[in-house]
Protein backbone atom coordinates (compact mmCIF):
# COMPACT_ATOMS: atom_id res chain seq x y z
CA UNK A 1 0.00 0.00 0.00
CA UNK A 2 1.39 3.72 -0.64
CA UNK A 3 1.85 5.49 2.12
CA UNK A 4 1.25 8.99 2.74
CA UNK A 5 3.95 11.30 3.31
CA UNK A 6 4.19 12.56 6.28
CA UNK A 7 5.51 15.88 5.43
CA UNK A 8 2.39 16.29 3.32
CA UNK A 9 0.60 14.92 6.48
CA UNK A 10 1.61 17.48 8.58
CA UNK A 11 1.51 20.05 5.94
CA UNK A 12 -2.28 19.65 6.06
CA UNK A 13 -2.99 18.79 9.88
CA UNK A 14 -1.01 22.18 10.84
CA UNK A 15 -3.45 23.84 8.34
CA UNK A 16 -6.78 22.48 9.81
CA UNK A 17 -8.57 25.85 8.90
CA UNK A 18 -8.25 25.45 5.67
CA UNK A 19 -9.96 21.78 5.44
CA UNK A 20 -13.02 21.93 3.96
CA UNK A 21 -14.51 18.75 6.48
CA UNK A 22 -13.43 21.40 9.44
CA UNK A 23 -16.96 23.25 10.72
CA UNK A 24 -16.90 26.39 11.07
CA UNK A 25 -16.92 26.23 15.27
CA UNK A 26 -13.81 24.57 15.45
CA UNK A 27 -12.38 26.90 12.62
CA UNK A 28 -13.47 29.85 14.74
CA UNK A 29 -12.74 28.33 17.98
CA UNK A 30 -9.45 27.31 16.88
CA UNK A 31 -8.25 31.32 15.37
CA UNK A 32 -8.99 32.39 19.03
CA UNK A 33 -7.12 29.54 21.44
CA UNK A 34 -4.06 30.41 18.34
CA UNK A 35 -3.76 33.88 19.66
CA UNK A 36 -0.64 34.58 22.12
CA UNK A 37 -1.70 36.22 24.57
CA UNK A 38 -5.25 35.25 24.63
CA UNK A 39 -6.67 36.70 27.75
CA UNK A 40 -9.25 34.81 30.52
CA UNK A 41 -11.54 37.88 30.11
CA UNK A 42 -11.14 37.88 26.51
CA UNK A 43 -12.00 33.43 25.96
CA UNK A 44 -14.95 34.06 28.70
CA UNK A 45 -16.52 36.49 25.89
CA UNK A 46 -15.88 34.10 23.18
CA UNK A 47 -18.04 31.10 25.03
CA UNK A 48 -20.28 33.44 26.48
CA UNK A 49 -21.24 34.81 23.33
CA UNK A 50 -22.35 31.69 22.03
CA UNK A 51 -25.30 29.80 23.79
CA UNK A 52 -24.93 26.36 22.65
CA UNK A 53 -21.42 26.48 23.12
CA UNK A 54 -21.91 28.14 27.46
CA UNK A 55 -24.24 24.89 28.02
CA UNK A 56 -21.66 22.60 26.59
CA UNK A 57 -19.05 24.60 28.62
CA UNK A 58 -21.05 24.38 31.90
CA UNK A 59 -22.29 21.13 31.72
CA UNK A 60 -18.83 19.41 31.35
CA UNK A 61 -17.52 21.75 34.07
CA UNK A 62 -20.09 20.56 36.30
CA UNK A 63 -20.21 17.16 35.60
CA UNK A 64 -18.32 14.13 37.11
CA UNK A 65 -15.26 14.44 35.27
CA UNK A 66 -14.34 17.78 36.76
CA UNK A 67 -14.83 16.90 40.43
CA UNK A 68 -17.25 20.55 40.78
CA UNK A 69 -20.58 18.44 40.70
CA UNK A 70 -23.38 21.15 39.98
CA UNK A 71 -21.51 23.98 41.86
CA UNK A 72 -20.29 26.24 38.81
CA UNK A 73 -23.17 28.72 37.35
CA UNK A 74 -21.36 30.82 35.15
CA UNK A 75 -19.11 30.76 32.13
CA UNK A 76 -16.73 33.33 33.85
CA UNK A 77 -16.94 31.53 37.20
CA UNK A 78 -15.47 28.68 35.19
CA UNK A 79 -13.05 30.14 33.93
CA UNK A 80 -11.34 31.46 36.96
CA UNK A 81 -11.87 27.97 38.82
CA UNK A 82 -9.75 26.05 35.92
CA UNK A 83 -7.53 28.61 34.25
CA UNK A 84 -6.58 29.53 31.23
CA UNK A 85 -5.27 26.18 29.74
CA UNK A 86 -7.71 24.27 31.28
CA UNK A 87 -10.14 26.23 29.71
CA UNK A 88 -9.18 25.99 26.34
CA UNK A 89 -8.69 22.53 26.63
CA UNK A 90 -12.31 22.16 27.39
CA UNK A 91 -13.50 24.45 24.52
CA UNK A 92 -11.84 21.96 22.03
CA UNK A 93 -12.66 18.94 23.83
CA UNK A 94 -16.38 19.91 23.71
CA UNK A 95 -16.22 21.07 20.04
CA UNK A 96 -13.60 18.36 18.75
CA UNK A 97 -16.29 15.78 20.40
CA UNK A 98 -19.43 16.10 18.63
CA UNK A 99 -17.47 15.28 15.38
CA UNK A 100 -16.30 12.15 17.47
CA UNK A 101 -19.20 10.97 17.51
CA UNK A 102 -19.91 11.29 13.73
CA UNK A 103 -16.26 10.03 12.83
CA UNK A 104 -15.21 7.25 15.33
CA UNK A 105 -18.62 5.69 17.46
CA UNK A 106 -17.08 5.16 20.70
CA UNK A 107 -14.37 7.87 20.73
CA UNK A 108 -16.07 10.35 22.83
CA UNK A 109 -16.80 7.72 25.57
CA UNK A 110 -13.29 6.53 25.44
CA UNK A 111 -11.87 10.04 25.77
CA UNK A 112 -14.50 10.89 28.68
CA UNK A 113 -13.71 7.73 30.93
CA UNK A 114 -10.06 8.63 29.93
CA UNK A 115 -10.27 12.08 31.35
CA UNK A 116 -11.91 10.86 34.50
CA UNK A 117 -9.38 8.01 35.43
CA UNK A 118 -6.62 10.83 34.31
CA UNK A 119 -8.31 12.95 37.05
CA UNK A 120 -8.28 10.32 39.71
CA UNK A 121 -4.74 8.61 39.53
CA UNK A 122 -3.66 12.45 39.21
CA UNK A 123 -5.23 13.29 42.63
CA UNK A 124 -3.91 9.83 44.35
CA UNK A 125 -0.42 11.14 42.73
CA UNK A 126 -0.74 14.27 45.00
CA UNK A 127 -0.56 16.58 41.87
CA UNK A 128 -1.42 20.18 41.95
CA UNK A 129 -3.40 20.56 38.78
CA UNK A 130 -5.16 17.50 38.25
CA UNK A 131 -8.03 19.42 36.27
CA UNK A 132 -4.89 20.04 33.92
CA UNK A 133 -3.99 16.10 33.67
CA UNK A 134 -7.80 15.30 33.07
CA UNK A 135 -7.92 17.48 30.25
CA UNK A 136 -4.73 16.10 28.74
CA UNK A 137 -6.36 12.63 28.90
CA UNK A 138 -9.50 14.22 27.23
CA UNK A 139 -7.60 15.06 24.39
CA UNK A 140 -5.39 12.32 24.38
CA UNK A 141 -6.81 10.89 20.95
CA UNK A 142 -7.15 13.89 19.79
CA UNK A 143 -5.41 13.44 16.30
CA UNK A 144 -7.88 10.84 15.64
CA UNK A 145 -10.15 12.70 15.25
CA UNK A 146 -8.16 14.84 12.67
CA UNK A 147 -6.91 11.63 10.58
CA UNK A 148 -10.97 10.67 10.64
CA UNK A 149 -12.14 13.02 9.50
CA UNK A 150 -9.45 14.16 6.49
CA UNK A 151 -8.56 10.78 5.57
CA UNK A 152 -11.46 8.90 6.24
CA UNK A 153 -11.04 6.35 3.77
CA UNK A 154 -7.49 5.51 5.04
CA UNK A 155 -8.16 5.66 8.58
CA UNK A 156 -11.10 3.38 7.32
CA UNK A 157 -8.49 1.04 6.02
CA UNK A 158 -6.01 1.02 8.71
CA UNK A 159 -9.34 -0.08 10.95
CA UNK A 160 -9.81 -2.88 9.28
CA UNK A 161 -6.19 -3.82 8.79
CA UNK A 162 -6.04 -3.76 12.94
CA UNK A 163 -9.17 -5.97 13.09
CA UNK A 164 -7.84 -8.08 10.68
CA UNK A 165 -4.50 -8.75 11.63
CA UNK A 166 -5.07 -8.74 15.21
CA UNK A 167 -3.02 -5.15 15.00
CA UNK A 168 -3.42 -1.93 17.45
CA UNK A 169 -4.70 1.17 15.82
CA UNK A 170 -1.74 2.45 16.65
CA UNK A 171 0.37 0.35 14.09
CA UNK A 172 -1.62 0.25 11.62
CA UNK A 173 -1.62 3.64 11.37
CA UNK A 174 1.83 3.93 10.85
CA UNK A 175 1.62 0.93 7.87
CA UNK A 176 -0.32 3.81 6.18
CA UNK A 177 0.20 7.06 7.36
CA UNK A 178 3.94 6.55 8.82
CA UNK A 179 2.83 8.20 11.23
CA UNK A 180 0.51 7.80 14.49
CA UNK A 181 -2.63 9.50 15.91
CA UNK A 182 -0.03 10.74 18.42
CA UNK A 183 2.00 12.37 16.42
CA UNK A 184 -1.25 14.06 14.48
CA UNK A 185 -2.21 15.06 17.94
CA UNK A 186 1.15 16.44 18.58
CA UNK A 187 1.38 18.69 15.87
CA UNK A 188 -2.30 20.14 17.10
CA UNK A 189 -1.22 20.68 20.44
CA UNK A 190 1.37 22.62 19.38
CA UNK A 191 -0.14 24.84 16.96
CA UNK A 192 -2.24 25.70 19.19
CA UNK A 193 -0.05 26.71 21.92
CA UNK A 194 -1.06 24.30 24.01
CA UNK A 195 1.38 24.09 27.19
CA UNK A 196 4.64 22.01 26.93
CA UNK A 197 3.15 19.55 29.45
CA UNK A 198 0.15 18.96 28.01
CA UNK A 199 1.72 18.67 24.25
CA UNK A 200 4.16 16.04 25.40
CA UNK A 201 1.02 14.15 26.88
CA UNK A 202 -0.69 13.98 23.74
CA UNK A 203 2.39 13.16 21.76
CA UNK A 204 3.90 10.29 23.97
CA UNK A 205 0.68 8.60 25.87
CA UNK A 206 2.03 5.07 23.77
CA UNK A 207 5.55 5.94 24.44
CA UNK A 208 5.63 7.60 28.07
CA UNK A 209 9.39 6.87 28.53
CA UNK A 210 10.18 9.82 25.84
CA UNK A 211 8.40 12.47 27.98
CA UNK A 212 11.07 14.76 29.20
CA UNK A 213 8.97 17.47 30.80
CA UNK A 214 5.77 15.66 31.79
CA UNK A 215 6.79 12.25 32.43
CA UNK A 216 4.33 11.85 35.14
CA UNK A 217 1.76 13.29 33.68
CA UNK A 218 2.22 11.39 30.07
CA UNK A 219 2.41 7.84 32.52
CA UNK A 220 -0.68 8.49 34.09
CA UNK A 221 -2.66 9.53 30.71
CA UNK A 222 -0.91 6.18 29.20
CA UNK A 223 -2.01 4.25 32.45
CA UNK A 224 -5.61 5.79 31.70
CA UNK A 225 -6.10 4.74 28.26
CA UNK A 226 -5.23 1.30 29.48
CA UNK A 227 -7.75 1.28 32.15
CA UNK A 228 -10.21 2.06 30.68
CA UNK A 229 -9.86 0.26 27.21
CA UNK A 230 -9.46 -2.92 29.92
CA UNK A 231 -12.81 -2.16 31.23
CA UNK A 232 -13.96 -1.85 27.68
CA UNK A 233 -15.67 1.78 28.03
CA UNK A 234 -16.21 3.53 24.54
CA UNK A 235 -14.16 2.39 20.84
CA UNK A 236 -10.67 3.74 20.02
CA UNK A 237 -10.04 2.30 16.58
CA UNK A 238 -9.85 -1.44 17.94
CA UNK A 239 -10.67 -3.76 21.33
CA UNK A 240 -7.27 -4.69 22.60
CA UNK A 241 -6.21 -3.73 25.56
CA UNK A 242 -2.32 -2.37 24.48
CA UNK A 243 0.35 -3.37 26.94
CA UNK A 244 1.97 -1.14 30.17
CA UNK A 245 5.38 0.56 29.89
CA UNK A 246 7.08 -1.47 32.84
CA UNK A 247 8.90 1.47 34.00
CA UNK A 248 5.70 3.52 33.66
CA UNK A 249 3.86 1.53 35.67
CA UNK A 250 6.69 1.35 38.45
CA UNK A 251 7.16 5.22 38.24
CA UNK A 252 3.05 5.30 38.91
CA UNK A 253 2.83 2.52 41.65
CA UNK A 254 -0.51 1.91 41.86
CA UNK A 255 -1.62 -0.41 44.11
CA UNK A 256 -4.24 -2.95 43.37
CA UNK A 257 -6.80 -1.50 45.71
CA UNK A 258 -5.61 2.25 43.77
CA UNK A 259 -7.12 0.52 40.35
CA UNK A 260 -10.13 -0.46 41.67
CA UNK A 261 -10.79 2.89 42.90
CA UNK A 262 -9.64 4.64 39.77
CA UNK A 263 -12.28 1.70 37.97
CA UNK A 264 -15.10 2.41 40.65
CA UNK A 265 -14.65 6.07 40.05
CA UNK A 266 -14.72 5.76 36.47
CA UNK A 267 -17.75 3.66 36.47
CA UNK A 268 -20.04 6.09 38.10
CA UNK A 269 -19.03 8.70 36.76
CA UNK A 270 -19.44 6.93 33.06
CA UNK A 271 -22.94 6.78 34.50
CA UNK A 272 -23.44 10.00 35.34
CA UNK A 273 -22.43 11.50 32.26
CA UNK A 274 -24.16 9.00 30.07
CA UNK A 275 -26.03 11.37 28.61
CA UNK A 276 -23.87 14.23 27.32
CA UNK B 1 -27.99 3.35 40.18
CA UNK B 2 -30.17 2.69 36.97
CA UNK B 3 -31.36 5.33 35.23
CA UNK B 4 -34.86 5.51 34.71
CA UNK B 5 -37.22 7.45 31.94
CA UNK B 6 -38.99 10.71 33.67
CA UNK B 7 -42.55 9.10 32.76
CA UNK B 8 -41.66 5.75 34.71
CA UNK B 9 -41.01 7.89 37.93
CA UNK B 10 -42.93 6.78 41.41
CA UNK B 11 -43.18 8.51 44.49
CA UNK B 12 -40.81 7.19 47.04
CA UNK B 13 -37.86 6.34 44.88
CA UNK B 14 -34.78 8.28 46.13
CA UNK B 15 -32.56 10.20 43.30
CA UNK B 16 -29.09 8.32 43.49
CA UNK B 17 -27.54 11.80 41.13
CA UNK B 18 -28.71 15.37 41.80
CA UNK B 19 -31.10 16.75 38.97
CA UNK B 20 -29.31 19.31 37.22
CA UNK B 21 -30.87 22.02 35.42
CA UNK B 22 -29.64 22.81 31.76
CA UNK B 23 -27.04 25.06 33.37
CA UNK B 24 -25.82 22.62 35.06
CA UNK B 25 -26.87 24.00 38.62
CA UNK B 26 -28.42 21.45 41.08
CA UNK B 27 -32.42 21.52 40.86
CA UNK B 28 -32.73 18.63 43.46
CA UNK B 29 -30.15 17.15 45.35
CA UNK B 30 -28.36 13.35 45.97
CA UNK B 31 -30.58 11.31 48.07
CA UNK B 32 -34.08 13.30 47.81
CA UNK B 33 -37.30 10.76 48.03
CA UNK B 34 -39.34 12.30 45.20
CA UNK B 35 -42.70 12.93 46.10
CA UNK B 36 -45.58 12.89 43.21
CA UNK B 37 -44.98 17.39 43.17
CA UNK B 38 -41.59 16.67 42.53
CA UNK B 39 -41.75 13.91 39.51
CA UNK B 40 -44.22 16.54 38.02
CA UNK B 41 -41.65 19.14 37.91
CA UNK B 42 -39.10 17.03 36.83
CA UNK B 43 -41.07 16.15 33.94
CA UNK B 44 -41.73 19.48 33.07
CA UNK B 45 -37.77 20.09 32.88
CA UNK B 46 -36.25 19.21 29.67
CA UNK B 47 -35.01 16.18 30.68
CA UNK B 48 -35.11 12.70 29.88
CA UNK B 49 -34.00 10.69 32.86
CA UNK B 50 -32.53 10.82 35.86
CA UNK B 51 -30.48 8.31 38.14
CA UNK B 52 -32.47 6.55 40.87
CA UNK B 53 -30.74 4.42 43.53
CA UNK B 54 -30.80 0.56 43.55
CA UNK B 55 -28.42 -1.48 41.26
CA UNK B 56 -27.66 -0.60 38.07
CA UNK B 57 -28.72 -3.49 35.18
CA UNK B 58 -25.61 -4.02 33.26
CA UNK B 59 -26.37 -3.98 28.99
CA UNK B 60 -24.50 -6.88 28.74
CA UNK B 61 -24.78 -10.11 30.63
CA UNK B 62 -21.98 -11.25 32.65
CA UNK B 63 -20.44 -14.21 30.95
CA UNK B 64 -20.49 -12.06 27.61
CA UNK B 65 -18.54 -9.09 29.52
CA UNK B 66 -15.94 -11.53 30.80
CA UNK B 67 -15.24 -12.99 27.62
CA UNK B 68 -15.29 -9.92 25.63
CA UNK B 69 -12.50 -9.19 28.72
CA UNK B 70 -10.25 -12.15 28.18
CA UNK B 71 -10.06 -11.36 24.42
CA UNK B 72 -9.33 -7.68 24.71
CA UNK B 73 -6.23 -9.01 27.12
CA UNK B 74 -5.43 -12.10 24.62
CA UNK B 75 -2.43 -10.77 23.05
CA UNK B 76 -0.29 -8.89 26.16
CA UNK B 77 -1.41 -11.48 28.91
CA UNK B 78 2.05 -12.47 29.85
CA UNK B 79 3.75 -9.06 29.60
CA UNK B 80 5.05 -7.69 32.64
CA UNK B 81 2.02 -6.28 35.14
CA UNK B 82 -0.48 -7.08 32.83
CA UNK B 83 -2.16 -10.09 34.67
CA UNK B 84 -2.13 -8.17 37.82
CA UNK B 85 -4.40 -5.13 36.01
CA UNK B 86 -5.96 -8.02 34.61
CA UNK B 87 -7.12 -9.71 37.65
CA UNK B 88 -8.11 -6.21 38.96
CA UNK B 89 -10.26 -5.86 36.10
CA UNK B 90 -11.87 -8.84 36.09
CA UNK B 91 -13.05 -8.97 39.77
CA UNK B 92 -14.53 -4.90 39.14
CA UNK B 93 -16.55 -6.10 36.19
CA UNK B 94 -17.54 -9.59 38.62
CA UNK B 95 -18.70 -7.21 40.96
CA UNK B 96 -20.83 -4.91 38.81
CA UNK B 97 -23.36 -7.96 38.44
CA UNK B 98 -23.56 -8.77 42.44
Amino acid sequence: MSKIDPKILRHKVENINTLPTVPGTLKRLTTIIEKPRITLVEISSFISNDPALTTKVLKMVNSAIYGFPGRIASVSHATMLLGLNVIKGLLLGVSVFDLMQKTMNGLYEHSLACAIASRVIAQKKGLKEPEEVSVAGLLHDIGKVILTLEFQAEYETAMSEAKNKGISIYDAEKEIFNATHANVGGWLAEKWRFPRNLVEVIEYHHRPALSKNASLETAIVHMSDLLVRARGFGFAGENLVPEVNPATFELLALTEADIRDVLNEMESSMEAVGDT
Amino acid sequence: MPKISVDKLEPGMKLAKPVLAKSGMIMLGEGTELSAAWIERIQDMEITSVFIEGPTIQAVPKEEALAALQERFAKVEDKPYMNLIKKVVEKHIEGLYE
